[in-house]
């Protein structure tokens, strides 16, 4: 026989229990459906609870003066299979459905190891989460001078694998741990230049040039010429003659530049100093020479000018000096270009008319520009002039 | 300056009819002289907003303000100048209201006939038509429950307000509670542009009073010595206990709904029938007829009347605008719960 | 039942002690005198104090009307009405005339207008608004949304003793669920946020029943490694925005949680002030979770469909800490 329960039925608005004040039956009496069975009192008014079907009372497991909660069960009624279909009570009341189901992946449990994850919300919308910055780790950022490209080291363990603010934090505080020494206020004016360069596309293009014709009109001049002001003068003309390739772009539109005038990186303590040679396309090689040796020794010595610095439109570096056969230079921030030399060696190179390899003293020229302005085809062919025009240095 | 002349001592009661009358015709007289000028700045565009007269319904007006006392309490409507101006409101306060001055009672946070001092029993009427009613209840209920005895509260309607939902709760509430409210309906025939065929099914408005089980008068709305009589009769049984009275007046309202208005669409039939007679022209005739005054005294009042509007007017117009930067933009009195919202200046 | 406290006792304590101690105070409603109310808030008031506890006929627009009138005269009437759902009748009268009579005239109006609001299953679209919002929306009014018993004692105490005109938010399923111990004997001013539970990782800005429910959901993160911080508000109007910003500082993560509407709600407000004058404390975008944007259901798998409940809490916590 099926057993069904006697439930506290719900009594009026906001009503959370009732005390039961009278059972009107006893255990093993028989009830009709609807029948009163029990007087119930609320703060509001006395009620009764009626028989959900016809049959026996099995027993009441409620107490009389004793309050229950609304939907509790107060006893057990037995009644026939046919009486309990007949009212549908031998169907169980449907579970109330859950908003979510929880699922054993949903709880994520927070570990001490970093765990990136793909899942959870894309923060913001449609950004992908390892570079995205919130605005509190900006702020913080911000506090403490630091950019975006100071965080590539350090792990997410957000949304996409995004840095969270409590990553970062974790990672300033390790740094603690490490010897540490005091930036220069150089490094860090480079560092920030080098940073905003880096935002542009940029690449490197190279050419190797034979030096011999510039080494013995070197050897011929008085005072000497250093081997990257050859270059930069030869660069200077080449822009003459065509200066869009310098240009800035800035939006759609490309700024020309209004005069030739090229920079020349000089190693100075802990950074590179960049002084300038104006209208270095208007002047010879030999009328450059003299401000070019006074402003390398006034940069070694930190005491460049103002109006020496500044202002350029494109730079010519000698890694070369370094001992360095390669190199793929970074433009300066405000500029579209600059022109590196490596060092200098004795190379074989084939000789089409003698048909055999002769020796060169031959150097790696290598141009990095901003791609957005100028493709590899116009890169090359300012390389390519750079070199014929070095080949030819009593003309320069 | 005019002061209600009313006194509640029975045996000067009819000495004093006379005076009441003249009494009741000067502010009459001022109220239209007032409201003249009202139109007048208006079509000079010194007033920012709407300008609403009360011409013809002078004669009644002034008879519910002279019928009360200064402790009862009165909540007037759109077509009150004169009963203001009777229930003791100054000319100046009522100027600097319309002109927005931080000196008068609204201080130019509020304007043109929304103006009142609470605190003296003048209420200052909101815009939804039938809210002031429950709030003369809640003053009379008051003095009842502080036991305060002999207060009347009247409150001021149009025949469009009684089909609101708020003029029926409040006279309901006022007849359970047999508050003593005297609730005076001018019918001046249209509510804006609604002739009252629109507004209501019943025969006469005064009828409504048997479904609220309260006492109705009804008058001739252009007849001052008829007016002074019914509503004074009504404001004393409210005061005998005889609880709600509900006075239903009826007159035409002799311009548009306000001063932006033209008025067309009133039936030129009612303009010509006596009900829409100018009150103001048939008390002077009544006045000079029974010689309870002559027509020199009336020139004088009317030039004395003239005077201190042109003074008033000057004087506010000089006065300065209110400051939005003084201001103090809270709107709770609690200045500790005040939020600020810096991002709009307050 | 013993000596405890429930939520509308103390409702009903604090109304006996205002009209104990203030003889300007009086009660009027439907049902409030010999009845003692529809939720039995006022019972045995009319026994205590004779001819201060009113019964009104059914028109909240005159109740309320009557109520400024008397306030104007220096009385300190309580309206109660019936459910916050049928204020809106009243709804001119309180925020047309009651929020606007200091402004206008300098003449402070110092009514309490009690709501029985929020959701109890089985109450349908008409007897389960939460319609705070609308009232807060407009200038001039107080809005106190208690969600302890000893804030429904002491909020109702100061509100009644405020000069400006106070929406009272009772919740009605928290009339007889929620029980205490005891009265407070002091508490924090009206104005001031709680912290009903300190956290660390995320903060729940929240009031009224919501609160119980985010508690609820806080326990069961706790058991996953999160620790959530839940500001209960009390008032939304005043809004203290020091202590939500305090907790965002803190945390770095808000998800708001209001039983109310989602469009223009409380929530939305809340967030308006963070991303405005605490764009920097966010970790992540603040989020939150509201009823549904429909009438509120009748039946009890739509209801608790359609309000927040704890385990929405709980899943609207975790997209947040995962994030």
């Amino acid at each position: 026989m099926p057993h069904i329960p006697i439930i506290m039925p719900q009594l009026g608005e906001s009503i959370a229990e009732a005390n039961i004040i009278n059972f009107l039956v006893k255990a093993r009496d028989n009830v009709e459906a609807d029948q009163d069975i029990i007087e119930v009192e609320t703060d509001k008014a006395t009620m009764t609870v009626a028989s959900p079907c016809k049959g026996k009372i099995e027993k009441f497991t409620a107490q009389l003066n004793e309050s229950y909660a609304v939907g509790a069960t107060l006893g057990q009624i037995e009644a026939t299979k046919e009486e309990a279909a007949r009212l549908g009570l031998d169907v169980a009341p449907a579970k109330i459905p859950e908003t979510e189901q929880l699922s054993k992946s949903d709880s994520n449990r927070r570990s001490g190891r970093v765990q990136p994850t793909v899942r959870g919300l894309p923060v913001p919308a449609n950004a992908a989460g390892a570079s995205y910055l919130s605005p509190r780790l900006k702020a913080r950022m911000d506090e403490l001078g630091l950019h975006a490209a100071d965080l590539a080291g350090v792990a997410g363990s957000g949304a996409a694998g995004r840095v969270t603010v409590e990553d970062f934090e974790k990672y300033i505080a390790s740094l603690d741990k490490h010897k540490m020494s005091e930036a220069s206020s150089m490094r860090v004016a480079v560092a920030d230049a080098m940073r905003r360069s880096w935002t542009r596309p940029l690449a490197t293009v190279g050419l190797p040039v034979a030096l011999d014709a510039v080494l013995a009109h070197r050897k011929n001049s008085n005072p000497k010429p250093g081997p990257a002001l050859y270059a930069l003068r030869a660069l200077a003309i080449a822009l003459a003659e065509n200066s869009a390739v310098a240009g800035r772009l800035v939006g759609n539109k490309i700024i020309h530049p209004s005069a030739i005038d090229v920079g020349f990186a000089v190693e100075a303590e802990d950074g590179v100093l960049v002084p300038v040679l104006r209208g270095a396309d208007k002047k010879s090689l030999s009328e450059l020479v003299v401000r070019y040796n006074e402003l390398v020794e006034l940069a070694r010595q930190r005491k460049l000018p103002a109006d020496a610095t500044g202002g350029s439109i494109a730079t010519v570096t000698n890694y070369g000096t370094f001992g360095l056969i390669w190199a793929t230079p970074i433009p300066l921030p405000e500029q579209t270009l600059v022109l590196g030399m490596g060092a200098g060696r004795r190379a074989p190179n084939w000789d089409e008319v003698k048909k055999q390899f002769v020796p060169v003293m031959e150097a790696n020229l290598t141009l990095s520009f901003d791609h957005r302005v100028l493709d590899g085809g116009a890169a090359g062919r300012l390389l390519s002039r750079i070199a014929d025009l070095m080949s030819r240095p009593e003309k320069l | 300056m005019l002061q209600p002349v009313l006194d509640d001592n029975p045996a000067v009661q009819t000495a004093t009819a006379r005076d009441t009358t003249l009494a009741a015709f000067r502010f009459m007289l001022l109220a239209r002289l007032l409201d003249d000028k009202f139109a007048a700045l208006y079509r000079a565009g010194k007033i920012h907003g709407g300008v609403f007269l009360a011409r013809g319904q002078e004669a009644l007006s002034a008879s519910i303000g002279i019928s009360l006392k200064k402790t009862d309490v009165f909540a007037p409507l759109i077509r009150d100048t004169a009963g203001r101006l009777a229930f003791g409101e100054t000319v100046l306060d009522a100027v600097r209201t319309y002109l927005g001055s931080p000196l008068g009672p609204m201080r130019g946070r509020d304007g043109n006939v929304h103006r009142g001092k609470p605190q003296e029993g003048y209420l200052p009427m909101i815009s939804h038509l039938g809210a002031m009613i429950s709030v003369v209840n809640g003053v009379l209920f008051a003095r009842r429950f502080k036991k305060i005895s002999g207060t009347v509260g009247a409150a001021c309607i149009g025949d469009g307000a009684t089909s609101t939902g708020a003029f029926h709760e409040a006279l309901n509430q006022a007849a359970v509670e047999k508050l003593p409210l005297v609730l005076i309906v001018a019918d001046n025939q249209y509510a804006y542009s609604t002739p009252t065929s629109f507004q209501f099914a019943c025969e006469n408005l005064a009828d409504k009073a048997a479904g609220y089980g309260v006492e109705s008068h009804s008058v001739d709305g252009t007849e001052l010595s008829a007016c002074l009589e019914t509503v004074g009769k009504a404001v004393a049984r409210a005061r005998a206990g005889n609880g709600p009275q509900l006075v239903v007046a009826n007159l035409l309202r002799l311009c548009g709904h306000g001063e932006h208005d033209d008025a067309s669409y009133i039936d030129p039939q009612v303009k010509n029938s006596p009900l829409g007679r100018d009150c103001l022209k048939v008390a002077e005739v009544f006045l000079l007829q029974n010689k309870i005054t002559d027509a020199a005294q009336i020139a004088a009042w009317r030039s004395e009347a003239i005077r201190e509007i042109e003074e008033a007017v000057a004087q506010v117009q000089r006065e300065p605008a209110p400051d939005p930067f003084t201001e103090n933009w809270s709107a709770i009195s609690s200045g500790h719960l005040s939020e600020t919202h810096e991002e709009n200046g307050n | 039942m013993g000596t405890e406290i429930t939520y509308i006792d103390a409702i009903r304590e604090a109304q006996s002690h205002a009209l104990r101690d203030d003889p300007r105070v009086f009660i009027y409603g439907q049902d409030v005198g010999a009845f003692g109310g529809a939720f039995k808030a006022t019972k045995n008031l009319a026994k205590e104090f004779p001819g201060r506890v009113l019964d009104s006929p059914i028109s909240e627009d005159a109740m309320v009307g009557l109520a400024v009138g008397a306030a104007i005269e220096g009385l300190r009437p309580i309206i109660e009405m019936q459910f916050a759902d049928f204020s809106t009748v009243g709804f001119n009268q309180i925020v047309n005339q009651a929020a606007t009579l200091f402004w206008r005239t300098n003449v402070p109006c110092p009514i309490t207008v009690r709501l029985p609001f929020g959701g109890t299953s089985g109450g349908g679209p008409f007897h389960s608004q939460c319609i705070e919002t609308i009232y807060a929306h407009y200038p001039g009014l107080i809005v106190l949304t208690p969600a302890t018993v000893e804030d429904a004692y002491s909020m109702l105490l100061e509100g009644v003793a405020l000069d400006d005109p106070v929406i009272f938010c009772e919740h009605k399923f928290l009339y007889r669920h929620l029980k205490a111990e005891k009265l407070p004997s002091e508490a924090l001013p009206i104005g001031k946020a709680r912290i009903a539970r300190e956290g660390r990782d995320l903060t729940i800005v929240t009031y009224s029943a919501m609160v119980h429910e985010a508690l609820e959901a806080a326990t069961e993160l706790s058991g996953e490694g999160w620790e959530i911080e839940i500001v209960d508000l009390r008032s939304v109007k005043p809004l203290d925005t020091d202590t939500v910003m305090a907790s965002v500082s803190r945390t770095g993560k808000l998800l708001c949680v209001g039983e109310a509407w989602p469009w223009g709600g409380v929530t939305a407000e809340i967030i308006a002030r963070v991303a405005s004058e605490g764009y920097g404390l966010l970790d992540a975008p603040p989020h939150r979770l509201n009823a549904k944007d429909t009438p509120v259901p009748y039946h009890p798998n739509l209801w608790t469909a359609h309000r927040p409940t704890a385990r929405a809490v709980a899943v609207a916590a975790r997209k947040l800490l995962r994030t």
